[in-house]
């Protein structure tokens, strides 16, 4: 599956997009600006050839003003509470204010991570075309059936 | 006294000087109340809390829509980007040096796309790939322009828009260049490659998308 990635040079091009703009801030923190439009590029590349980027990748950017968040630098980390029991992690931008919220679930498993995601784990699409021809077969002969019915 | 203590606790693992760029960055950060520039007299008077404070001068546009723009998190339209000056590089940033690790993460990119770049490889596979590469962070130089002050002009590219290129200078200049009617050259281990900018008129996102066709020119 590796071997014959078809978008590998998009791929690599994300990958040095998210580094550069991790490079660029740790230069100096508050160059954010360049960093920002790293990952805008980054995100309309993605966006243009509708690639999928992983959710670890994905959380790291703003939604509103495409900047890279990191906990202290660009953005603030605290825990909310919503009721008793349900906390939340919320991540706020400093650029623009714009906040996520991730539920603090220990049980919550990401699609990614889920053993059926992977393509080898999937049902074989030659036993699911068989089971279409079989229960094509079953529809036509009940049309057979109800053809002859008719006739009589 | 404020910055000699971040520094120390900064300093475990970065050089002195990364520690403290890093350190006055951060102090000026969180201490975006007070005054522009005066944040260090401050801490050298008195003892200071230090907090989070959000910026005022964005509050009166955000606070009119706030309440239905925030929650959903829409993307900043062009109005709102060019009033905020989203990409600008303050001046301050605009120094070579700053620019030289982006330079060395670039070669290592554009090595691993070309497969080592041996001498061997044929010059048209690699300028497929470069032609879908990303270029923040090469080193162009302007070899042919309608413009003959451009020429001779070298840099690092830092921004790259539709019709523009935005080069930092040895000399810690930013010179922004169009690319209509003139010619670059990327030099990547010994290989000079012509970049014909009047051909290369897109974003830099839109060209991985791009399908790209031989066609001959006249001009230049």
């Amino acid at each position: 599956m590796a071997g014959n990635l078809k978008d590998k040079e998009a791929y690599q091009r994300l990958n040095y997009l998210h580094q550069a703009a991790h490079c660029v801030l740790a230069q100096n923190t508050s160059n954010d600006a360049l960093a920002r439009f790293y990952s805008f590029t980054q995100r309309t590349i993605a966006k243009r050839l509708v690639l999928r980027q992983d959710p670890s990748v994905k959380r790291t950017l703003c939604k509103k003003c495409c900047s890279l968040l990191i906990p202290g630098v660009t953005a603030t980390c605290r825990q909310r509470r919503k009721g008793r029991r349900t906390r939340f992690t919320v991540v706020r931008c400093l650029s623009c204010g714009q906040t996520k919220s991730f539920l603090n679930d220990p049980g919550h498993c990401l699609w990614v991570d889920k053993p059926e995601a992977q393509l080898e784990n999937q049902v074989q699409p030659g036993e699911r075309s068989y089971l279409i021809i079989l229960s094509s077969v079953i529809t036509a002969s009940r049309e057979v059936g109800a053809a002859e019915a008719s006739l009589c | 006294m404020w910055v000699n203590l971040f520094v120390a606790l900064i300093l475990e693992n970065k050089s002195k000087k990364e520690a403290e760029a890093f350190a006055h960055a951060f102090i000026a950060g969180s201490m975006k109340g007070t005054r522009a520039g005066s944040a260090e007299e401050t801490l050298a008077r008195k003892a200071v809390v230090l907090e989070y404070s959000r910026e005022k001068q964005l509050g009166r546009s955000r606070r009119r829509s706030s309440k239905r723009r925030s929650q959903c998190g829409k993307p900043l339209s062009a109005g709102e980007k060019r009033r905020l000056k989203v990409f600008d590089i303050k001046p301050e940033h605009q120094r070579y040096e700053l620019f030289l690790p982006l330079h060395d993460l670039w070669k290592q990119y554009i090595m691993s796309i070309c497969n080592g770049l041996r001498p061997g490889s044929s010059p048209q596979l690699v300028q497929q790939k470069l032609l879908k590469a990303d270029f923040h962070g090469a080193i162009l130089t302007v070899v042919r322009s309608k413009c003959p002050s451009y020429v001779g002009t070298t840099g690092i590219l830092v921004q790259e828009f539709k019709h523009i290129f935005k080069l930092i200078t040895k000399e810690d200049r930013l010179k922004v260049i169009p690319k209509n009617n003139s010619v670059f050259a990327v030099e990547v281990n010994g290989f000079v490659s012509h970049i014909y900018g009047s051909k290369f008129e897109y974003r830099a996102s839109e060209r991985s998308a791009k399908k790209f066709k031989v066609k001959g020119s006249i001009d230049l």
